[in-house]
């Protein structure tokens, strides 16, 4: 008993992790229809940040964390103005091949800063949370939490704002904003630019639960897709659950039956979910 | 003369929709345009809206040309678009559909609602009701409400009472009477009956070309004549 509630606890990491992450992804594919490889990139922008701020210059995990947020704003600024601004109303197709190019652009880049050895960042937190018999790092929890703080902000966002409400009613109909004299791209493009800033932040998250390489944002690039895929493309309900459910079937299928195929059991969902859903084309 | 509308060309990829189109409209007037299932009533509506480019022809609009504007510009000269299909943004409330209107106009929300309710007063108890949640006449009127936020001096609205019933139809037609002279319009609409109630022009449209243009004394006088070209 105490090993599953130890698991689910696991999956809640990895589902806060995702949810962090996917959230951004989901957004520009509903909003924008764009499906935006370089996501990938960003988000190990933000754990190389981390890295650099708190291994290399010694100025700790939290202003690596602030770091790898103020990194990203640029960085995400740069690639909706120059490549994504360009992609709207575009055939899927070149979305796919100029975001997949900023990815490996990004992703070399890294590795001739860098180097291609896995570097490894240790628990910020370093202390052990232990309540009965169950044993969880502090730092897994703080993730947990911060998913939680987050989701309750998006929410607010969403809710509250005058630009989540655009970015809300532009994901039903983007012609009607438009028709009201909203422009409502630029709306997105904030939005685009938050939820870009989210993915550096899972970024900077996962890090220290994972070791770094150039090519980290390949792998939780199709994670997350999954999740943009079960949840629904820009249904930021769907995602919250489709992160949380995922982390899940990610976490039970690594305890109870072998841990190199967590990813599979995420793929296989998905797959189930686009046999039982496909997505209109 | 407020609208001009010359010799319009549309294209949808390489098919013509629309043929050498012209209207005009002066301040105040009510118009209706009339027509069979693709004619192109709609398309020219769409056209004068900023939502597709001609590929012919010219739009002017208080002496403006108005071909090259994106959408957004063109709502912003003060020209708002009433769609066919009831789409209200389900997700947001009545408020909030009317915050997203007042925003770009600078408008405040108490004239905005002041709007709305005063042309359906029902409308004050769904202020922070699901806009998905209203009946069809109710998004009718939501969206009508929400194009006047702003004082726009055309409005474009497209099959107001398709789909509704009877007696909701007979309150969008008031409506539309209590507006008529405050503001132009453009109706385009396939029920005779309304038609002949709203109109002091109307235009019929027949396979993407303007047909003919006649008054709403021919079309009460002779309704058996028009029948057939709707």
């Amino acid at each position: 008993m105490i090993n599953l509630i130890q698991s689910l606890l696991y999956g809640l990491t990895i589902g806060g992790v995702l949810y962090i992450i996917s959230v951004g992804l989901s957004l520009t594919f509903g909003a924008m229809g764009i499906v935006n490889f370089s996501h990938g990139l960003v988000y190990a922008v933000g754990a190389y940040a981390v890295y650099t701020v708190a291994k290399l210059l010694g100025a700790g995990y939290l202003l690596g964390l602030v770091a790898a947020i103020v990194v990203s704003i640029p960085l995400s600024y740069l690639i909706e103005r120059l490549v994504i601004r360009r992609l709207y109303g575009q055939a899927i197709d070149y979305a796919i091949i100029a975001t997949y190019a900023v990815l490996l652009i990004g992703a070399d880049s890294l590795r001739w800063v860098y180097g291609a050895s896995p570097l490894p960042i240790s628990d910020p937190v370093g202390v052990l949370w232990t309540f009965g018999g169950l044993q969880m790092p502090a730092f897994r929890l703080i993730i947990i939490i911060l998913s939680g703080l987050i989701f309750i902000g998006l929410n607010l966002f969403f809710k509250k704002t005058l630009v989540g409400k655009i970015v809300v009613a532009g994901l039903q109909d983007r012609e009607a904003v438009r028709s009201l004299g909203i422009k409502v791209e630029r709306h997105f493009a904030i939005v685009f630019v938050i939820g870009s800033a989210l993915a550096a932040l899972g970024g900077a998250l996962y890090a220290p639960l994972s070791t770094l390489d150039p090519y980290m944002g390949f792998e939780i690039l199709i994670l997350c897709f999954a999740v943009v895929i079960v949840g629904g493309m820009g249904n930021l309900t769907g995602t919250t659950i489709a992160a949380f459910a995922l982390g899940m079937v990610h976490s039970l299928t690594a305890v109870y039956i072998v841990s190199s195929a967590a990813d599979a059991a995420v793929y296989v969902v998905m797959a189930a979910v686009l046999i039982f859903r496909p997505i209109e084309a | 003369m407020l609208l001009s509308v010359d010799n319009l060309d549309i294209h949808y990829g390489h098919a013509q929709v629309l043929h050498q189109a012209s209207m005009s409209l002066t301040e105040g007037e009510l118009v209706c345009v009339v027509g069979r299932n693709g004619a192109g009533k709609t398309t020219l509506l769409r056209a004068i809206g900023g939502f597709m480019k001609p590929s012919a022809g010219d739009i002017v609009f208080k002496g403006e040309p108005m071909s090259g504007l994106s959408l957004e510009q063109v709502a912003q000269k003060g020209i708002k678009y009433v769609y066919q299909d009831k789409r209200v943004f389900g997700d947001l409330t009545v408020r909030e559909n009317l915050e997203l209107a007042a925003y770009p106009t600078g408008e405040s929300m108490d004239s905005a609602i002041e709007k709305l309710v005063a042309i359906h007063p029902k409308m004050k108890k769904l202020l922070d009701a699901k806009a998905k949640g209203l009946s069809g006449g109710e998004r009718q009127i939501l969206l009508i409400g929400r194009a006047l936020v702003g004082d726009p001096q055309l409005l474009l609205i497209d099959e107001p009472t398709e789909g509704l019933a009877a007696i909701i139809i007979g309150e969008i037609v008031d409506i539309l009477l209590k507006m008529k002279s405050k503001i132009t319009m453009v109706v385009v609409e396939q029920n005779l009956a309304t038609v002949a109630r709203l109109a002091d022009r109307i235009y019929v449209m027949k396979e993407g070309v303007m047909a003919r243009e006649i008054t709403q004394r021919e079309i009460i006088e002779n309704p058996s004549n028009y029948e057939e070209e709707l």
